[in-house]
């Protein structure tokens, strides 16, 4: 039985529609689940929650409905919100086990459970300080430290590298990889930043406004994610022909630039030799990013 | 297991799992209801949030100690029996009256306080996230509240009540006496703590700035037996008869008149001439009514 399964799960604001017609189901595993801003995600996991009610269709957890076990289910996910949801005024100590204790675990427990849980997340001393003092790093991992600490069978995360430097962002991403690997725990992190979820998912949702657009393990989406953007000064038409000469899948996209599809390094060397041959003055090689849908595109359609 | 790798340091012991009871629900309401009531004095939190409670609690309990430390000087000094506990301003029946004002106060300063910063720092959606049902969440969050009340009410009666067996030549005789105000004193302390903790909570439910909250707890509380107390002077006795059944304030001086047999302080009161359980009906009414508005609220807030 699947973990998470929709049916058809829609959600309107008055005439806005946050998910239209969501038809999925999700094995265990790390879920990417990627969209641009508005596109759904946060509603679809408070749906998964309990915490917003489904405008119609539905959506179990555990193979328990949203809608009439929500204590059941909450009871074994652990959820990170968005946005900033933490009081200045306590220690992440207190936080953290105070939360727990509403979980559901015992005081002592609790207590416990939140000096793992904190140690895993990288606070130390300053758990015992108040919050409103800790940096935006400092505080994302409390929230993600909040969700862990009732050893959740589910996790759900909303944007958990929101507002942190690159190397925060590292830390944090390299700490919900671990999360999801070594505990064996399934975890669903919602991201507008597909470079990021590709780092440590293994299977990938997007959606676009309410509406899924593909939903695969992130193989699949990987095997054409590159195009290699070729700047010359003229003769890009020459060029395009020269590497399709040599097997390559390439076209000029004006007479100053060829793109070409890369599914691994050999074009590089033969772009070289070719420009090179062609006697070519090259300006700029650029390995270029898809926009989301592009890389969402079934592959064939992306191949036309 | 044990970590290995340049990262670990010979203190991680890897993850641990969670194997230990999950007590659910009932668990959950326990522990807010137990945060509540502490968050209302302020313990676990910083000096600044203990200040209104102990300043307040202070004003509350200083005359009950200095009544009674008075009382049994007279006594052991030899004042004649029975005069001085009559002279003395420190009654059971007149003392919530006395700190009538200080209860409020404790409502509008510390309500908010608990509420508002729920919905302030986004907390809803962390507690809402858990095994605890909306409506879980506001009965035990308001239970906290109430009990936090009922605590501020009753520890200046019960300090007056063993000052007085205490410091008595004959204990027993003196407990007999006092065991009679016990029934009143429970009796209005709860009513006091159960109707202005769920009037108060169910205003601040609606607002997570607590400046807004505190005042519109203070004008439902505070102004409205100023406008009776007007309208009594004006000669209207139906519209005084409306607000003594509506004003928190005025419903809480005339069950204390009841229940300790005496006559109420105010003259609305004195003015509306209600029969006794209309009341108690009223107070019944208004808590039912904070209640469902408590409840509806945070069923329906976004989190």
């Amino acid at each position: 039985m699947a973990l998470i399964s929709l049916g058809a799960l829609t959600k309107r604001y008055g005439s806005i529609t946050a998910l239209d017609g969501l038809t999925l189901e999700l094995e265990p595993g790390i879920i990417g689940l990627v969209g641009s801003n508005g596109a759904g995600k946060s509603t679809l996991l408070k749906i998964l929650l309990g915490l917003l009610e489904p405008t119609s269709g539905r959506a179990s957890v555990f193979d328990l409905d949203v809608r009439t076990h929500g204590t059941e289910i909450r009871q074994f996910v652990g959820y990170m919100p968005e946005h900033d949801a933490l009081p200045p005024d306590a220690s992440a100590t207190d936080l953290v086990a105070h939360l727990a204790e509403i979980s559901g675990l015992p005081a002592v427990a609790a207590r416990e459970r939140t000096a793992e849980v904190l140690r895993h997340v990288g606070l130390y001393e300053e758990r015992y300080r108040a919050i409103g003092g800790y940096s935006t790093g400092m505080r994302q991992r409390v929230k993600l430290a909040q969700a862990l600490v009732h050893d959740p069978r589910l996790l759900l995360l909303d944007e958990p590298t929101n507002g942190l430097d690159p190397a925060g962002r590292d830390e944090m991403l390299d700490l919900v990889r671990r999360t999801g690997a070594e505990f064996g725990m399934t975890v669903v992190v919602a991201s507008h930043l597909l470079g990021e979820i590709e780092r440590v998912c293994n299977f990938l949702v997007a959606i676009e406004a309410g509406k899924l657009l593909r939903a695969a393990p992130l193989g699949s989406f990987t095997e054409r994610t590159g195009v290699l953007a070729i700047e010359v000064e003229d003769r890009a038409e020459d060029l395009a022909a020269a590497l399709v000469g040599r097997g390559l899948e390439a076209r000029a996209a004006s007479s100053h630039a060829v793109l070409v599809a890369l599914e691994d390094d050999r074009p590089y060397d033969i772009v070289r030799d070719l420009v090179a041959e062609l006697g070519l003055p090259l300006i700029r090689l650029e390995q270029r990013r898809h926009s989301l849908e592009d890389l969402f595109r079934d592959p064939s359609e992306a191949a036309a | 297991m044990t970590a290995s790798g340049a990262a670990g340091s010979i203190y991680d012991l890897g993850y641990r799992g969670y194997d230990g009871p999950r007590l659910g629900r009932r668990h959950a309401i326990r522990a807010l209801f137990a945060h509540s009531l502490r968050a209302c004095y302020g313990i676990g939190r910083g000096g600044r949030a203990k200040l209104a409670p102990i300043i307040l609690g202070g004003f509350a309990t200083i005359p009950a100690i200095v009544g009674v430390g008075v009382l049994a000087l007279a006594r052991q000094m030899g004042a004649p029996g029975g005069m001085v506990e009559e002279a003395s301003p420190i009654q059971h029946a007149t003392y919530f009256g006395i700190i009538a004002t200080l209860v409020m106060l404790f409502c509008a300063a510390q309500v908010p306080e608990v509420l508002g910063r729920d919905q302030r720092f986004n907390l809803l959606s962390l507690y809402f996230s858990r095994a605890l049902r909306r409506v879980d969440y506001a009965v035990a969050r308001l239970a906290g509240i109430v009990a936090a009340v009922l605590v501020f009410v009753i520890l200046p009666q019960a300090i007056i009540f063993l000052g007085l067996v205490l410091s008595a030549p004959d204990v027993g005789a003196e407990f007999g006496r006092e065991a009679a105000f016990v029934p009143p004193i429970l009796g209005q302390g709860l009513l006091m703590s159960v109707l202005l903790g769920s009037v108060s909570a169910a205003i601040a439910s609606f607002t997570p700035r607590r400046l807004y909250a505190t005042t519109a707890i203070i004008v439902i509380l505070a102004v409205v037996p100023v406008i009776g107390g007007v309208l009594v002077r004006l000669g209207t006795p139906d519209l005084a008869r409306l607000v003594a059944l509506v004003s928190p304030m005025d419903i809480l001086d005339a069950t204390n008149a009841i229940l300790f047999g005496t006559t109420a302080g105010g003259d609305v009161i004195a003015e509306a001439g209600l029969p006794d359980q209309a009341y108690f009906a009223a107070a019944a009414i208004l808590i039912a009514a904070a209640i469902a508005i408590l409840v509806r609220r945070f069923q329906r807030i976004a989190a």
